[in-house]
């Protein structure tokens, strides 16, 4: 059951990180005006939180509130890690995203986006919060550089979130396959045996549903309205679901091992699973999790295509991976190891990613048409 | 009387429709008699300038007989679908009594012009009931009834713990007011 609370009063570290806050903002170009009557609440969800460290070494005693009853300074690292990292994403993507504002195809799909914006600039607010008022010095710098990296120069901690995200097509499949990855996380750390933590990622998961759902819908519209051809869809899903994949980190992990022996991040379905974790293949079991709800979200997706368009299908979980066993390997989108050259396999690559040429056509042809289904804003 | 029912709120009695609201919203939602694909096309097809055309598709799906009303009823009604602001329903009290007849269909209309507002339905105002939400049966659409249910479901949103949000393209009122349903039904 939840019960949430909305903190009123905030330490002066954190009162003082708000001012660099509205400098970030004004730096990327976000304007506050945007947020309308939108405040960024911090919100805690004690009770589903739950008061018993859940899973590890340290399962069955009381989870920890404050920083000096974490027992070791390694494991105040590795929180301050995971903190930072997902705040790192929060910021990274309105970095990413704001410039899609002006070009936005209707007014429903503005709004969305700007609430989805508004939230993960919370979800920040919400891992500066718990930086700055928990891990005291070393909780201020990492709040801090939160700030500082910046997606468009590159320097954001993850991958995914440093690439370019040049339109709204890429803006969908974002918030699908990658904020759908960053569902995973946060119900990852909802867990944890630091209780703030877990507290923190309630909200959050609430909020990133409508992030998930408007991704989903936004991609069942395209098909539906079946201006842009599944062919051509298809590329921007090979390509954005490799890089979904690689967010869940390196196979045999041994810093995920230690985050679950901390007790510090858990499984996706920790809580619903009555089998012992597999300790040395976290990430593997997290990422197949995905993939499988991936392929069941696309058979939603792919179901609205107008007649005579192909199947649209989750590429091989093999294909174009930067991390994990099969990271450089030449693999096809249905999983075949590809047999020719190097040159050769570039020249596949070429046919099944977007290229320049798709994305001219794409932006220059199909986006100037009523390329999507119009949903109406309903101004509330 | 809506403050009454908010204050008697007891959440340790909303636990178990809670842990099978997405379930129970599949089987009210995704029910034949339901017309879930009807439904998501009305998302989309009743949008300003609202004309006959749209309440008529509404009462289709809502299986409601053909609407009774003068043309001048029908104005009122449309204009006040413009007007009215989510979570308002004193609106309703300035209605003309033909227009306020019909809870059920008037909710519809409401529903699917803001995908805000929750759709009337017994089974739903059964199911508030056996959380503790004691919401009376009605016919007529009583604004202080009504809005009591409104503020009820808003107030089940609020609580609910993230396990109970799909990520599907229903309208977050929807999707409670359809468990509820499912969970009223329940013996």
């Amino acid at each position: 059951m939840s019960g949430t609370e909305i903190v009123e009063d905030y330490s002066p570290n954190f009162e003082a990180w708000i001012n660099d806050f509205s400098e970030w903002q004004t730096r990327i170009g976000f304007d506050p005006s945007w947020l309308g009557d939108y405040r960024f609440d911090i919100k805690f969800d004690w009770d589903t939180a739950g008061n018993k460290i859940e899973f590890g070494d340290f399962e069955g005693m009381p989870k920890w509130e404050r920083r000096m009853q974490i027992p070791q300074q390694n494991i105040r690292d590795a929180i301050i890690t995971m903190i930072s990292v997902q705040g790192d994403t929060e910021f990274a993507s309105v970095e990413q995203q704001n410039h899609l504002l002006d070009t936005a195809p209707t007014e429903y799909d503005k709004k969305s986006a700007l609430r989805i914006m508004c939230e993960e600039q919370r979800h920040g607010w919400q891992m500066a919060y718990v930086l700055c008022t928990y891990f005291g010095e070393q909780g201020v710098r990492e709040a801090s550089k939160l700030l500082e990296r910046n997606a468009l120069e590159g320097t954001r901690i993850l991958g995914s979130f440093n690439a370019p995200i040049d339109h709204w097509l890429d803006f969908f499949c974002f918030t699908h396959f990658i904020d759908r990855d960053g569902k995973y996380q946060l119900k990852m750390l909802s867990t944890s045996s630091f209780k703030p933590l877990a507290a923190s990622m309630g909200p959050m998961l609430k909020e990133e549903s409508f992030h998930l759902g408007t991704g989903a819908n936004g991609l069942r519209r395209i098909v539906k309205q079946g201006v842009i051809p599944c062919e051509l869809l298809q590329k921007y899903l090979n390509k954005w679901i490799s890089t979904g994949l690689d967010l869940f980190g390196t196979d045999d992990s041994t810093s995920a091992q230690w985050a679950y022996v901390y007790g510090v991040k858990g499984r996706y379905d920790e809580r619903e699973s009555d089998i012992d974790a597999d300790r040395e293949h976290l990430n593997e079991a997290s990422r197949e999790l995905y993939f499988q709800e991936l392929r069941d979200e696309m058979r939603r997706i792919s179901s609205a295509r107008k007649e005579g368009e192909p199947d649209l299908f989750i590429p091989s979980d093999k294909f174009n991976r930067g991390i994990g066993m099969y990271a450089g390997l030449k693999y096809t989108i249905t999983g075949e190891e590809f047999e020719g050259s190097d040159d050769d396999y570039e020249t596949y690559l070429i046919s099944v990613l977007p290229t320049q040429e798709d994305e001219n056509k794409l932006m220059n042809d199909y986006m100037k048409q009523d390329w999507i289904q119009y949903r109406e804003w309903k101004g509330n | 009387m809506q403050h009454v029912s908010l204050l008697a709120f007891n959440k340790e009695k909303c636990k178990p429709f809670f842990d099978n609201l997405t379930n129970f919203f599949n089987d009210h939602h995704h029910s034949e008699k339901q017309n879930p694909d009807e439904y998501e096309k009305l998302l989309y097809m009743v949008k300003r300038p609202y004309d006959d055309n749209m309440l008529d598709m509404v009462d289709n799906w809502m299986n409601l007989s053909k609407r009774d009303w003068k043309g001048e009823t029908t104005r009122e009604v449309k204009l006040a679908l413009y007007a009215i602001r989510y979570p308002d329903t004193l609106l309703i009290d300035s209605f003309t009594q033909k227009a306020r007849s019909d809870i059920h269909r008037l909710s519809a209309y409401l529903h699917f012009t803001h995908h805000t507002y929750a759709i009337w339905d017994e089974d739903t105002r059964k199911g508030l009931v056996k959380l503790g939400i004691n919401i009376p049966p009605t016919t007529v659409a009583d604004p202080f009834i009504y809005g009591a249910y409104v503020s009820a479901i808003e107030l089940l949103k609020d609580v609910a713990p993230f396990t109970c949000f799909l990520e599907h393209d229903i309208p977050r009122q929807r999707l409670f007011q359809a468990a509820l349903a499912a969970y009223g039904r329940q013996e």
